[in-house]
């Protein structure tokens, strides 16, 4: 993004608010202080991108994602990098799948509900009013009928069906389960952004994970950040925050960061850590604060994110559109489930290196079976699911003894689905596989999968069950916040960017009211 | 007549035209097609707009893109039309031209990207005969090609040589020695590393035998430098034979190393609906492997190895041939990774060294017995003897899996094979980018024709 004339603070300034993160969680934030008058500097771990240098190759595409080691343990072994790890201005939002299904009420109240998982102690009405607000300012399309939630509206309407969509659609008909269009943060009219300018209609690229030049897909350096800017933040890339500084009471006094190969110290009166799932609590922990509650780190949470591929007679190409064009929400909570929560589905366009990790890693295919599958995938059409999990007692981020590249611990992340997440992959292969076989697929293929880092400093009411508040402010120290989905006390069957950006002005709003 | 596998766009040398090339293309068969280029001010093309080799090179690529059929083609650059191809190459590498095929350099006694070692007394010798401004005269020509042989040419031979001389522009003859062979390109050519033979003649002073391994070392890695007994420096005249061999020789060592791409698929690599950082990548990744390539993170062995676990691994289709565990090593060199390793395991490169040394001592010889022990690592049942544990090795043999199946994807011949065009989709104009068909079994207009039919296109029979 365009940086130029950015309005600068001096080291020696303390600025009222460091944000450490320019994603979903820290662009909302740092816009909505900016415009209320603050002085904040967002520091930024990766380098600023430029668009017209988005490429779709996925080997090449990886300057914007996290590709510094982490180390993945457990029974599923999260894959870290291009799938869910974001590096550079606008966080993981340069890669976002951009699907934008609301949170669903029932899951802010899982364990009233269920007695399993956790409360969000966020009020739902609360929150969709935020979600709702953030949905008109970075453009999100949808359909005009929306079955689950039949008073919502979109601005635009949603992007086209593409093939896998068609498949979807066609299966779920038959089978009497509903299924719409997708609502996604992609633009399908062309649409001027304050502060930043023209963004496209969508040109129905499917590489938007890889980044899309033309500003269709939402990404906050297109959105959030260059308000931020225009309201006098300064946004620092390639600044890799190391060290968290307090005073003799224990509360925030700035931070140093690594930029240009020197050790830089920005001074702040309150500090927001909104570096993800992973870098948060690991930040969190090799400074050894915000942690009385020994929560930080703990309650790893992943999306299910098993997949079921059918072998259609046409090329189906799912590379092309917009990859996830269609959903279901009509398994939020299955009748008759034997589980707590449940699942979205959503219709499954993929990349060639995407599809041939996920055969190998998921799949476990090798040799001729291989390559047959490969060369057969333009023939092929998927559905994936986005799941409740729950929080587990082995499923945690803890330091390593290796050091990266600044010098910080590598984080280790151990994930093992539990007896819950079976039970909804089951049940979500047996709908998958259905609703496929009914679109007339030859054969189907189960595909392993999970999605995204939840939970490592969660929020809760009590201080001894959570690392943040409800507001999203340490337990532990007053002028410390995170804002990030590692605060998300339970996955939700809701994809998490659209939650996180609306927690986001959220906890911007209720830092303002605090002053 | 079948179409030929690789054309050649031959360059010629200060004062030569397309006759230059007439002597190479009658002893080469039929695989190759031969364009001759007319670099500005030569075999009566116009003047450049300046004296700059850029200006040449911008000819050469306008002549490339016209003549080009989406397949493979390679440069025979002679002399002054070595360091047009130089920078040509380097134009190509870097996926801000509309081509795409560059397949390997055949250069002859090329000039190099640095100021071309000529001493001065022949410099100005050789500017004086255009000190009026005409054309060089028949005497002068005649001391040019005299310098420039090892022995006499024959006079059929020798009689094209003189016309081409005198034809040539003076304004073009002037500025070749004024201003292009005194640029120094060396840091925009930058290296080179694609298949390269340098033919020198021994009688050839400063651009013979005895100095060009000098001056191409730093350029091209893959120099493969010949040495011709008795030749001067109008090779292609003189030994038009040995010419032709090399050119063929280097072919067959191309195909050999190489997954081949489908010209209409080259061609739409080469549109404007694939962005240069994208034309770049492939270009890299399309080029043959370097059959002499040592390994920078594995030992030899270990090389070997991963090569017959990769043949296993990832049968490559029949056709072409990808060196699937060289790039594995050069990606581990390049110290690449996929943001994430087995908990409680070391560096990519050490789980590289331990896990194949661990796989040595039990890799049989037979395909069937080698798959066995492939689906023994992978089902973490391990091997005998290894000095890890089967978990251990079986998360390192994934992440191996993985990343053979990138090198082997990732090249355009195979995206080619799945059916993959999404390469194709970031143009910077929003009109020229993306899809607007996106049915089952349709396809758009720019598409190659594999993928579908055309909405709307009444279907053809095929």
């Amino acid at each position: 993004m365009n940086l130029d004339g950015m309005k600068t603070y001096d080291l020696d300034d303390s600025v009222d608010v460091v944000v450490v993160g320019t994603g979903a969680g820290g662009a909302p934030l740092l816009a909505r202080l900016a415009e209320r008058g603050l002085r904040v500097v967002a520091l930024e771990a990766g380098p600023n991108h430029e668009p017209a240098e988005y490429t779709p190759d996925e080997i090449d595409a990886t300057t914007i994602n996290w590709m510094s080691s982490r180390f993945s343990g457990g029974d599923a072994p999260t894959a870290f990098g291009p799938n869910n790890s974001g590096f550079g201005v606008g966080g993981g939002t340069v890669h976002w799948g951009a699907f934008t299904p609301r949170p669903d009420a029932r899951d802010l109240r899982l364990r009233s509900e269920t007695g399993r998982g956790a409360d969000w102690p966020v009020d739902h009405a609360e929150l969709t009013r935020y979600v709702a607000e953030v949905e008109e300012y970075i453009g999100v399309s949808g359909p005009a009928h929306y079955p689950w939630d039949p008073e919502r509206t979109y601005l635009y309407g949603p992007p086209s069906r593409n093939a896998a969509a068609d498949i979807m659609m066609t299966g779920a008909s038959a089978l009497g389960i509903r299924a719409t269009d997708a609502p996604a943060a992609i633009l399908t009219r062309d649409r001027d952004q304050p502060h930043h300018g023209l963004r496209h209609a969508t040109t129905n690229v499917g590489s938007i994970h890889q980044g899309e030049r033309h500003g269709a897909k939402a990404t906050t350096a297109i959105t959030y950040l260059p308000a931020a800017v225009a309201a006098g933040a300064e946004i620092r890339p390639d600044a890799v925050v190391h060290t968290i500084e307090r005073d003799a009471r224990g509360r925030v006094t700035g931070v140093v960061y690594r930029q240009d190969g020197e050790d830089r110290r920005q001074r702040c009166a309150t500090l927001v850590l909104a570096g993800g799932g992973v870098e948060t609590p690991r930040l969190l922990l090799h400074n050894g604060i915000a942690n009385s509650s020994g929560q930080v780190g703990r309650n790893f949470l992943a999306h299910g994110a098993v997949q079921v591929w059918g072998r259609f007679d046409e090329q189906i190409r799912g590379y092309r559109g917009y990859p996830s064009a269609l959903i279901t929400e009509d398994f939020v909570r299955p009748a008759g489930a034997d589980f707590a929560g449940g699942y979205l589905l959503q219709s499954l366009g993929v990349m060639p290196f995407t599809y041939a990790t996920t055969l190998v890693r998921g799949g476990g295919l090798w040799g001729d079976e291989l390559m047959r599958e490969l060369e057969a995938s333009r023939y092929t059409g998927g559905i994936g699911m986005n799941a409740e999990c729950l929080p587990a007692e082995g499923n945690r981020l803890e330091l390593s003894s290796e050091e990266d590249e600044w010098g910080l611990p590598r984080a280790t992340i151990s994930f093992s689905p539990g007896e819950n997440e079976k039970a909804i992959d089951a049940h979500a292969i047996g709908t998958m596989t259905d609703i496929l076989t009914a679109a007339g697929a030859r054969s189907t293929r189960v595909l392993a999968r999970t999605a995204h880092t939840l939970g490592t400093c969660r929020m809760s009411d009590d201080p001894g069950e959570g690392v943040v508040d409800g507001e999203g402010r340490s337990h532990d120290i007053d002028n410390l916040w995170v804002c990030d989905n590692s605060t998300f006390p339970s996955a939700l069957t809701a994809n998490p960017g659209l939650a996180q950006m609306a927690l986001s002005l959220r906890t911007a709003d209720r830092m303002l009211a605090g002053r | 007549m079948r179409a030929a596998d690789c054309t050649v766009f031959f360059l010629p040398g200060l004062g030569l035209n397309a006759d230059a090339a007439t002597p190479v293309e009658r002893e080469l068969d039929d695989r190759f097609r031969v364009i001759t280029i007319e670099l500005p001010g030569q075999g009566g093309a116009p003047d450049a707009p300046d004296g700059s080799t850029e200006a040449q090179v911008d000819a050469a690529l306008a002549a490339i893109a016209e003549h080009a059929d989406g397949g493979a083609w390679m440069l025979c650059a002679h002399s002054m039309g070595g360091k047009v191809a130089a920078r040509l190459a380097a134009r190509v590498r870097d996926g801000d031209v509309p081509v795409f095929g560059l397949a390997g350099l055949m250069l002859l006694a090329p000039s190099p990207p640095t100021p071309e070692p000529m001493p001065d007394e022949k410099r100005q010798q050789m500017l004086s005969w255009v000190d009026d401004g005409s054309p060089i005269a028949e005497s002068d020509a005649r001391t040019f090609v005299d310098d420039n042989v090892g022995a006499s040419l024959d006079p059929a031979v020798q009689a094209d040589v003189l016309e081409a001389v005198q034809t040539m522009s003076p304004v073009a003859w002037r500025r070749w020695l004024e201003q292009g062979s005194t640029e120094d390109l060396s840091a925009s050519v930058g290296v080179l590393d694609l298949p390269c033979t340098v033919l020198a003649g021994d009688q050839d002073d400063a651009l013979g035998a005895a100095a060009q391994p000098a001056l191409v070392a730093d350029v091209y890695p893959r120099a493969h430098v010949v040495p011709l007994v008795g030749a001067g420096h109008l090779l292609s005249y003189e030994r038009p034979v040995e010419v032709a061999h090399a050119i063929t020789a280097l072919w067959d060592q191309i195909v050999a190393h190489r997954a081949p791409v489908a010209p209409e698929w080259g061609r739409l690599i080469a549109s404007p609906r694939v962005t240069p950082r994208v034309r770049a990548t492939l270009a890299r990744r399309a080029l043959s492997d370097d059959p002499a390539y040592r390994p920078r993170v594995l030992n030899s062995a270990q090389l070997e190895l991963l090569r017959a676990i990769a043949d296993r691994l990832v049968p490559q289709p029949s056709g072409g041939r990808i060196d699937l565990a060289a790039r594995v090593d050069a990606d581990l060199a390049a110290g690449g990774g996929d943001g994430w390793r087995p908990a409680g395991a070391p560096s990519d490169a050490e789980a590289y060294r331990a896990g194949l040394d661990d796989l040595r001592g039990a890799w049989p010889s037979t395909p069937d017995e080698q798959d066995a022990v492939i689906r023994a690592v992978a089902e973490g049942e391990g091997v005998p003897g290894a000095s890890q544990e089967p978990e251990a090795l079986q998360s390192w043999f994934e992440d191996l899996r993985v990343d053979v199946v990138r090198e082997w994807l990732s090249h355009p011949a195979s995206l080619v094979r799945v059916g993959y065009d999404g390469f194709a989709t970031g143009a910077e104009d929003a009109a020229f980018a993306g899809y607007l068909s996106l049915k089952a079994g349709e396809r758009d207009e720019w598409e190659p024709a594999e993928l579908g039919t055309v909405a709307g296109a009444p279907e053809e029979d095929v």
